[in-house]
């Protein structure tokens, strides 16, 4: 009985660090070659380093991350520029209204919470909302799916579905707000100006602190409850993975599937609402910096 | 939670997403949009133009009603005053007509009466003179004693 548990255990803590791993290619010092981390993949041979994920250095790409991101933005972006293109001059269909939808709902955000002249605020609050809210919406898949199509034909082993779950890719985004919001500083006060707000006024160097938290804290807090709630359904999903070990556990099946779905539909208002905060935030610094004060 | 290339990689995509929207996708849609609104102000515009005119046709013709009535009214009261006088003129032309013919037959009949006496006058004459020659039983010369039956008839 304690054998069995420990044995639970260690698969379970397997469970999950498999589950938090992405499938990366990078540069293995020990052989001095670029690959897909040791045993991620059983596609090409030649692709395995020696290395593992954790010996990598900086320079290695989480391949689904990238995959995902990208391609679910080629799916969103290409759905808005295809049906702007078909877009016909009389009453419009379905789709052209849900896409209109869209544009008004963020173009009044951005009216509302921006007041500078700057044409980018726009375009750039819509690509951040949809393309996070696109991948937040990955989460909502199931936890075993990419894992169990990798091990049933694709020989991936590594897969993760949400690249909001790997900070590179919210921190990428916040990393482009921050840029912008320096250069409208610098735009707005001047170089010197703002580099006055930055270290002097009010109150010091805190300002900076301050100025880079707040754009670290753009990325950490999408990052965080996307990643927090991804845990929820790995957590989820092992309650239900008790099934199959012992007879004992079968009780779990039925309250596994009532939280998730209950934590899938508490998710869904998560999903949207991250989205929109960072888009919101986006505005309000973006307006922040644009303006005199 | 660790931080590799992967952040740049996402940052060029998120870069070329973000041009993308902006070279394309928003102002298109900003396009479709205006388009729409400019077409939805024509609609209305257009929509209170005929409005406006629907009015201005229903006053007008409204007006023209008006006048038709008017129009037929005054026909209508000419076109009695009209009959009266046509009814009158024939009353008064038949009244004419009539006392002509009474006239005529008047004095048709004056003068068959005339006539008759006339001829009366003269068979009397005649049956005078028999008579008388009867009476006397012999003949009257009628040229001599024509002056006496002339007095005579003359004083019938």
């Amino acid at each position: 009985m304690a054998k069995e548990a420990a044995n639970n255990l260690v698969e379970t803590s397997d469970y999950i660090g498999h589950h938090l791993v992405n499938l990366t290619f990078g540069w293995c010092e020990k052989t001095s070659s670029w690959g897909f981390a040791h045993h991620q993949q059983n596609l090409s041979k030649s692709l395995d380093s020696a290395c593992d994920v954790s010996e990598m250095g900086f320079w290695a790409f989480h391949m689904d991350t990238i995959f995902m991101s990208v391609f679910l933005g080629v799916l969103v972006f290409g759905f808005f520029g295809l049906i702007n293109r078909s877009a016909k001059k009389g009453t419009p269909g379905k789709l052209q209204n849900f896409v209109e939808f869209v544009h008004e709902f963020i173009g009044s955000a951005v009216s509302s919470g921006y007041h500078g002249t700057s044409k980018i605020v726009a375009p750039l609050a819509f690509a951040s909302c949809l393309w996070i809210l696109s991948w937040n919406l990955m989460d909502l898949l199931p936890v075993e799916m990419a894992n169990f199509f990798g091990q049933a034909g694709s020989g991936i082993n590594y897969f993760k579905i949400l690249p909001t779950a790997d900070l590179n890719a919210p921190l990428a985004l916040a990393a482009v707000v921050m840029v912008l919001v320096t250069y409208f500083s610098i735009n707005t006060h001047g170089l010197g100006g703002f580099l006055k707000e930055l270290f002097i006024v009010p109150l010091g160097p805190l300002e900076f602190i301050s100025f880079v938290s707040k754009h670290v804290a753009l990325a950490l807090r999408l990052y965080g409850n996307l990643f927090a709630g991804e845990m929820i359904f790995i957590l989820i999903a092992i309650m239900f993975g008790q099934f199959f070990m012992s007879f004992s556990q079968t009780l779990w099946f039925l309250p596994g599937l009532i939280m998730n779905l209950a934590w899938a539909l508490f998710h869904i208002l998560i999903v949207a609402l991250q989205a929109y905060i960072f888009m919101m935030l986006t505005i309000a610094y973006l307006n922040l910096a644009s303006t005199k004060h | 939670m660790n931080i590799n290339a992967t952040f740049f990689a996402e940052l060029i995509a998120f870069c070329i997403f973000v041009f993308i929207t902006y070279r394309y996708i928003w102002p298109s849609m900003a396009s479709v949009l205006e388009e729409r609104r400019k077409e939805i102000d024509e609609g209305l515009q257009a929509a209170s133009e005929s409005k406006r005119q629907l009015e201005d046709a229903k006053e007008e013709s409204s007006r023209v009603i008006d006048a038709a009535k008017s129009e037929a009214s005054t026909l209508i009261n000419q076109a009695g005053s009209r009959a009266d006088q046509l009814i009158d003129e024939a009353k008064e032309q038949a009244t004419e007509e009539a006392k002509k013919i009474k006239e005529t037959a008047e004095s048709d009949i004056a003068q068959s009466t005339n006539k008759a006496k006339e001829t009366l006058k003269e068979e009397l004459s005649v049956l005078v003179v028999a008579g008388a020659s009867k009476i006397l039983n012999k003949e009257i010369d009628e040229s001599a004693n024509k002056e006496i039956v002339d007095q005579l008839i003359k004083e019938l």
